[in-house]
């Protein structure tokens, strides 16, 4: 099955030699068969064409969650405060500073660098809610993290996740030559998650900087040592204390789950409707009860979801 | 399928929506309507990190306290405290910072005068049972002493110490005084 082993081609991408044993944790779906733009050969034609009814369905699934500022309520998940409990806003010392992060720098406390918390938690937000919009969508994440301390944390992380990681060394052309050393139909990532910026010298990941020649939007945990120009929704924060790296981990996995599972919810309520016949679209509701399964969500889009759903 | 590799010139976001609009790139990625929903706070362009020349020294300010001044006369007279740092309990008040609050508590009551101030906050930590070794006085005789009659550069380096706010152990304290010891014996 080409999606299979390509996903399997994707993850054995860090061996070098031997057998091509998957070192990256697998995730448990398969369904990663939707053709997009990034394969790099013709689609096939679906054998079944799909009816005129479920396309208006599927638009209106992808588009729903994009009119609420908050979809997946990811504001509930973290305060100021439980930043500051875990450490995050320890930066390095004033002679390791990126001149890029120093707008994101409150202030320095006997030559340590404090990273400003509020800003940290806005940068936070949207990050959050962006891979949660990907995940909503089927979109491949890929963790990266050059930190040896917190490889097995990140690589479980993304098992948890149903997603991908690649905490080992990240040969040349994994992005730009995919089709060479990957195969020739690969999906590449739609999102890359950095935990840590930098790899093992001190220098910015090669991941960073071909994500961006790959048109790949990505999101990243910036010390005060990395330079987070090219990281398309960068958090500037702790990525070496223990905490810190775990409190990320832990908010990355709840979100994805969370958005998965309300991609899960929406098809089903989507489907009933279908089923009910397409006269009685107009007028279902908006949440079914099964959806209050995470609390906090009701308030948010009850209100607004009664206008957006005009009759076609 | 099409695409542009050059990071330097715009960001993902305008690459992307400009081969869109050119009409090169047929299929819209995933995250493009993402994006454009909720666009990040900067628009996350390629900089060259450049060096600062002269003069020019970065805009971030030293985190100072009122409760400094104080920390550094505490350090100063009595070295290190001595009650190790827990720093896996968030809610660990050093003997350090019981001195600074029952200083600025003494404060309030009406004391002006600092040294009486000091004084006091001493006698009122060792009433509550806070042990307190004074590890400066030791240190202001020896180095009162040899200033009479030592060399300029050991003089400043006396001076330096004492100065210094940094607690120094007492170990490394008796290395100090030996040499200059030595020094103003050969002077002799």
């Amino acid at each position: 099955m080409a999606p299979a082993a390509s996903v399997s081609r994707l993850l054995g991408a860090g061996v070098c030699a031997g057998p091509l044993r998957p070192r990256l944790l697998q995730s448990a779906t398969p369904g990663r068969a939707r053709p997009s733009g990034r394969t790099l050969a013709s689609a096939a034609t679906p054998a079944v064409r799909e009816p005129e009814g479920s396309i208006d369905l599927n638009d209106r699934i992808l588009n729903e969650p994009l009119k609420h500022s908050d979809f997946f309520n990811v504001k509930e998940l973290f305060s100021v405060r439980s930043l500051f409990d875990a450490r995050v806003h320890l930066g390095h010392k004033a002679g390791c500073r990126h001149r890029f992060m120093e707008p994101y720098i409150f202030g320095s406390r006997l030559d340590q660098d404090i990273i400003d918390l509020e800003q940290t938690a806005a940068h936070l937000r949207l990050a959050l809610n962006f891979t949660a919009h990907v995940a909503y969508r089927k979109g491949i994440i890929l963790f990266v993290g050059r930190n040896r301390q917190f490889s097995h944390l990140i690589e479980t992380t993304a098992r948890d996740c149903g997603e991908y990681a690649h905490t080992r060394y990240f040969k040349g052309g994994l992005l730009t030559n995919a089709p060479l050393l990957l195969g020739p139909k690969v999906r590449l990532p739609d999102l890359i998650i950095f935990l840590h910026t930098l790899n093992n010298v001190f220098e910015p990941h090669v991941a960073v900087r071909d994500a961006a020649k790959m048109q790949i939007p990505t999101v990243g945990v910036v010390d005060t040592n990395c330079n987070p120009c090219l990281i398309t929704y960068p958090v500037p924060g702790n990525d070496d204390s223990p905490p810190s790296v775990h409190l990320f981990c832990r908010l990355f996995q709840t979100i994805i789950n969370r958005a998965k599972q309300k991609r899960r919810h929406m098809e089903a309520l989507y489907r009933l409707q279908g089923q009910e016949g397409p006269g009685a679209r107009g007028g279902g509701p908006a949440h079914p009860p099964s959806l209050g399964a995470y609390p906090g969500d009701r308030s948010s889009p009850l209100p607004e979801e009664s206008g957006s759903h005009a009759c076609p | 399928m099409a695409g542009s590799r050059l990071q330097t010139v715009g960001s993902v976001f305008s690459r992307t929506r400009d081969l869109l609009r050119a009409g090169v790139l047929k299929e819209k990625p995933l995250w493009f309507d993402i994006y454009n929903a909720f666009p990040p706070l900067r628009e996350p362009v390629f900089r060259r990190p450049r060096l600062r020349y002269g003069k020019a020294k970065a805009a971030i300010q030293d985190i100072l306290y009122p409760e400094d001044r104080i920390r550094a006369k505490f350090y100063l007279a009595y070295g290190s405290g001595q009650k190790a740092f827990d720093l896996f309990n968030p809610n660990f008040k050093s003997t350090c910072q019981q001195f600074v609050e029952k200083y600025i508590e003494l404060q309030k009551l009406g004391e002006t005068d600092e040294e009486k101030l000091f004084v006091e906050t001493g006698k009122a930590l060792l009433a509550e049972g806070v042990i307190l070794r004074r590890v400066g006085e030791a240190r202001t005789q020896k180095a009162g002493s040899h200033v009479s009659w030592e060399s300029e550069p050991s003089a400043v380096k006396s001076q330096t110490v004492l100065e210094n706010n940094k607690p120094l152990p007492e170990a490394l304290q008796g290395q100090h005084m030996e040499p200059s010891e030595e020094q103003s014996k050969a002077l002799k």
